[in-house]
């Protein structure tokens, strides 16, 4: 905790200087986020497996992941197959259901986490979906530019000089992530966030925002951005 | 253990006899021809029985002449032969009268058949305050000791006595703070060392902002570092210990008033009478006026609380006859912090807030009447911590504590054939009441790499109110087994109820005086930890860490005010806890740690010299059968050397410090947790890199000067005058692709000054 304080203060007052790629930085490669549709599933239902993607090019791209595979628990290691380029996880019956959670030691009725390492080429994440619980994902119903709706626009524009505010309906218990590869974010983790455009920033790129609960439910909505 | 200096005052013209051990006393060695006491059985009381003694001056010249009188009687029983020696028979515990033309009256209570040199003195020398100076011994090898006015002087410190412990061998030096509460010495982690003062332990060493020590160096008398072997009357350590002794206020009334660009504080002490006296401190953090102007104005980040700290000491002495002192005192701080890294105030998933405050209140009662000594003391302990991290990080704990103890020293001039025998006995009840809630992520632990700091983690809670007593006893005897020789040899038993625990640590050490100024010693020890800091305290499987250790110093002080140690030391560590594959703490580690240590120390006029070398290697296996690895904190190498002269207005100090830098776990890899939105870092090979050497020139100037009533000095500390910037860690981009260098900073400068009214 201590470390915490001294680092921030370090941070702040004499080490500030770091030029580190930043978490909101959206023209890098990585995986921004890994999505299963539904993120819990009952007995013989099916879930779908993607992804949102960043590019160094700044362009988000959703695909499926290149290789997956359950790797907890290890009993329900068969229930994910590749189907037409789409991984897609099966529940097994009640019976296995019940099994893997006596594998886990989890209470009786308990939502059994399935672990599955997703990877490309470059890069690997793990997401964690659900059986013996139905649950959704979110929806993003809004966003808003400086207080006015740009859920549907198709590019959204920011004045240059001025910070602008981008906001998502969110409840403090879900995560925010916005990230982009025109300005410079601030908040970027808080349901309202700050664009300013700083002389060396890019300024046209892409915006995004991801939305996860805390039950394992994500949704995310991309934009061309560009400041004038 | 003996003060650096002792200050004997003269209180009554009729004490004209002082006693004084030959070690601390400047007194000449007694001639061949003084009689030696042989060592017949102790006689019952009343027993008339032969008693030899020497009389001298206060410069340790023998005092020939003197008449020797047995109080009661009429007559002298013996006169002082040409080396001040005579031989009386009188019963044990009967008073002998010391006369001779040129001297004031001396008296000397007979405790056995060799007595304590019998100081005496002139008429002149009665009315006034006579300093006899002697470096006092080290409490164990290698062990090394700074008093007051060294901790002031020390460049690169600002004065502090929690930077000032950097500059003794055997203490990682590394320009982040490590641990709450301990340093790191000897190749072991900060909670495997304790800091006690006055004998008690304190639950925080230093401030939140600003790392200053939680006591000020002006109400310290000395400090004492014990880097192993340490006495059996100390425990929960299995390192080694710092002790602090704090001092009683000076007889003359004096304010002091103090302001520098962390802190500012108010000293008042004097006497209350004739016999008290008081010493009040107060102290609070300036460094949140400063820290705002500080912070860039398009930094992202809100001060809610400006970060500030408060701390307090009390001390109250009464001397109640004169063997009998009370001491009565209270230490305690107070320190807040509160910060949004955000600039929306209501942001309350990126809230950090922390709260530690703690308050110690010891009364203690120190007596001394004849060869029996000792204290009882009562101490309570409220400490209190408040933590919010984010939205679901909360530490909430309450843990008052009161201990009582007691130690009672017997001292026999011969006893069992043994000369100057010392025995001791003592315990102590830690008795606390546990009222903790907390939910946080996983502590990491010493030797896991990089780990992820994940403030939505909470996956640790514990909510309980609880007893936690813990008992200990120890008992020692110290004696010389020959001229040359001296042993103590003791154990400390303890019983750790929360971990229904009971564990006996014999300790012991021998030394052997080889010439006048060459001195040996060899000490071994077991020492115990109990698995009580931070979450270790929510297992109650968990068990004490233990050591092991041997230590083997050469002691040579060539010339008055000198001294250089030199010493080599071998630590085996067991049952060290680490998280086992179900997540639960064991006791599966080993570790060991050996090296030597070199420390010189000079002393004279207006000079003060320290230079310390360490040289250590420190390694871990973390279960049976798992690779050897480097301990986190393992320094191979560090250097400090540093002079102070001190004239009439100005003290001029310098210090150069060389140290390597500390093993780190490079980052090889990364996962992505898509449902935290954390990257989880994939270590390699554990510390198996290290970050390189640093070293710098630290300058200190004082000055002091008169102002009407008013004593006022000014300070101006430098740290690395020459800027050197050495890389001391590295911080890593979120996805652990990318890392840059935090490098030390390149120039600290610390501005005070001081007024004594």
């Amino acid at each position: 905790m201590r470390a915490v304080v001294f680092l921030i203060l370090v941070a702040l007052t004499s080490a500030c200087d770091l030029d580190l790629v930043e978490v909101w930085e959206l023209d890098h490669d990585r995986v921004i986020a890994v999505r299963a549709t539904p993120p819990g599933i009952l007995a013989g239902q099916t879930s779908e497996i993607d992804a949102l993607l960043g590019n160094s090019d700044g362009s988000p791209v959703v695909t499926a992941p290149v290789t997956a595979v359950i790797v907890s628990p290890p009993s329900l290691a068969g229930m994910l197959a590749l189907e037409d380029g789409r991984w897609i996880v099966t529940a097994p019956d009640d019976a296995a259901i019940a099994a893997a959670r006596a594998e886990l030691r989890l209470e009786p009725a308990a939502p059994v986490p399935v672990v599955i390492d997703v990877g490309w080429p470059a890069y690997t994440a793990t997401k964690t979906i659900v059986l013996g619980e139905e649950r959704a994902n979110p929806t993003i119903a809004e966003m808003t530019v400086d207080g006015t709706s740009a859920l549907a626009a198709s590019e959204i524009v920011v004045d240059r000089t001025a910070k602008t505010t981008l906001s998502v309906p969110a409840t403090e218990e879900d995560r925010v992530a916005w990230l982009s590869s025109c300005g410079t974010l601030a908040d970027f983790d808080l349901k309202t966030a700050f664009m300013t455009v700083e002389p060396d920033d890019p300024i046209a790129g892409s915006l995004a925002v991801v939305l996860r609960t805390r039950d394992g439910g994500v949704a995310w909505k991309t934009w061309s951005i560009r400041a004038e | 253990v003996l003060n650096p200096t002792t200050t004997i005052k003269l209180l009554r013209r009729c004490a004209a006899v002082l006693a004084i051990t030959t070690t601390a006393a400047t007194a000449q060695p007694p001639p061949a021809e003084a009689p030696v006491p042989t060592a017949p059985e102790q006689p019952p009381l009343g027993e008339a029985i032969v008693v030899v003694g020497r009389v001298i001056d206060a410069l340790g010249k023998p005092v020939g002449g003197a008449t020797i009188t047995i109080e009661g009687n009429t007559e002298p029983s013996a006169r002082t032969s040409r080396t001040g020696a005579f031989e009386v028979r009188a019963p044990v515990g009967a008073t002998l009268v010391v006369e001779s033309k040129a001297f004031g009256i001396g008296i000397a209570t007979v405790t056995g058949p060799a007595l304590d040199e019998i100081v005496l003195l002139t008429e002149e020398q009665l009315g006034e305050t006579i300093e006899i100076s002697s470096e006092a011994p080290a409490v164990a090898p290698g062990a090394a000791r700074l008093d007051r006015q060294e901790l002031q002087r020390v460049p690169g410190t600002g004065g502090d006595m929690v930077r000032s412990l950097t500059v003794m061998p055997g203490v990682v030096n590394v320009q982040l703070p490590i641990g709450y509460s301990g340093v790191v010495i000897r190749g072991s982690s900060p909670q495997d060392s304790r800091v006690f003062v006055d004998d008690f332990d304190v639950p925080v060493l230093f401030h939140t902002i600003g790392f200053r020590a939680i006591v000020p160096a002006e109400t310290i008398e000395s400090l004492d570092f014990v880097p192993g072997g340490y006495d059996v009357a100390y425990g929960g350590a299995s390192s080694g210990i710092v002790l602090l002794k704090t001092r009683a206020g000076s007889e003359t009334r004096s304010q002091q008033a103090e302001l520098s660009v962390i802190d500012g504080g108010l000293i008042a002490q004097g006497g209350i009478g004739k016999h008290s006296r008081y010493m009040f401190a107060l102290r609070r953090s300036t460094i949140d006026v400063v820290l705002p102007s500080l912070i860039p104005d398009d930094a992202n980040l809100t001060l809610t609380t400006l970060p500030r700290y408060w701390d307090g000491q009390l001390r109250l002495d009464h001397e109640l006859g004169e063997k009998v002192r009370l001491t009565l005192s209270a230490l305690g701080t107070d320190d807040v912090v509160e910060l949004l890294g955000s600039s929306q105030e209501d942001a309350d998933s990126k809230r950090f807030y922390m709260s530690t405050r703690f308050l110690r209140t010891t009364g203690s009662l120190r007596f001394k009447d004849g060869p029996w000594s000792g204290y009882f003391a009562l101490s309570a302990l409220l400490p209190q911590t408040k933590f919010d991290f984010g939205l679901h990080q909360r530490i909430r704990s309450w843990f008052p504590t009161v201990t009582p103890r007691f130690e009672v020293v017997r001292t026999e001039a011969k006893a069992l054939g043994l000369a100057n025998v010392e025995w001791r006995v003592g315990a102590e009840a830690l008795i606390s009441h546990v009222d903790v809630d907390l939910a946080i992520g996983r502590e990491p632990r010493e030797g896991e790499g990089m780990t992820v700091a994940d403030s939505n983690d909470a996956s640790v809670k514990f909510n309980e109110t609880l007893w936690n007593p813990t008992f200990a006893a120890w008992t020692a005897v110290a004696a010389d087994l020959s001229p040359r020789v001296r042993a103590n040899f003791g154990a400390r038993a303890e019983a750790f109820a929360r971990n229904e625990e009971v564990a006996l640590s014999p300790r012991g050490e021998v030394q052997v005086k080889l010439a006048e100024a060459w001195k040996l010693r060899f000490s071994a020890g077991a020492f115990r930890r109990p698995p009580e800091y931070q979450s270790e305290f929510l297992s109650k499987t968990a068990k004490s860490e233990r050591s092991k250790q041997l230590i083997a110093g050469v002691q040579w002080e060539p010339l008055q005010g000198a001294r250089i140690q030199a010493s080599a030391y071998y630590n085996d560590r067991s049952m060290l806890l680490r998280y086992g594959a179900d997540g639960e703490l064991e006791n599966t580690g080993r570790g060991t740690t050996y090296g030597g240590e070199l420390v010189g120390t000079y002393r004279v006029g207006p000079w003060f010299g320290w230079l310390s070398y360490s040289l250590s290697r420190s390694t871990r296996v973390d279960a049976p059968g798992a690779m050897e690895r480097l301990f986190d904190y393992d320094q191979p190498h560090s250097l400090n050397a540093a002079v102070s002269w001190k004239g009439k207005r100005w003290t001029f100090g310098g210090r150069f410090q060389l140290y390597s830098g500390l093993p780190y776990t490079p980052v090889v890899g990364n996962v992505f947790d898509s449902d935290k939105n954390v990257y989880v870092p994939i270590n390699g090979e554990i510390n198996s890199e290290r970050a390189p050497i640093h070293h710098q020139l630290d300058l200190r100037v004082d000055y002091a000067w008169k102002w009407g009533p008013v004593a006022l000095s000014a300070f101006l500390d430098v740290q690395n005058v020459y800027m050197n910037e050495s890389v001391v860690s590295y911080f890593y981009s979120f996805d652990y692709t990318e890392r840059a260098p935090f490098k030390s900073i390149p120039i600290i400068p610390s501005l005070g000054l001081r007024g004594i009214f």
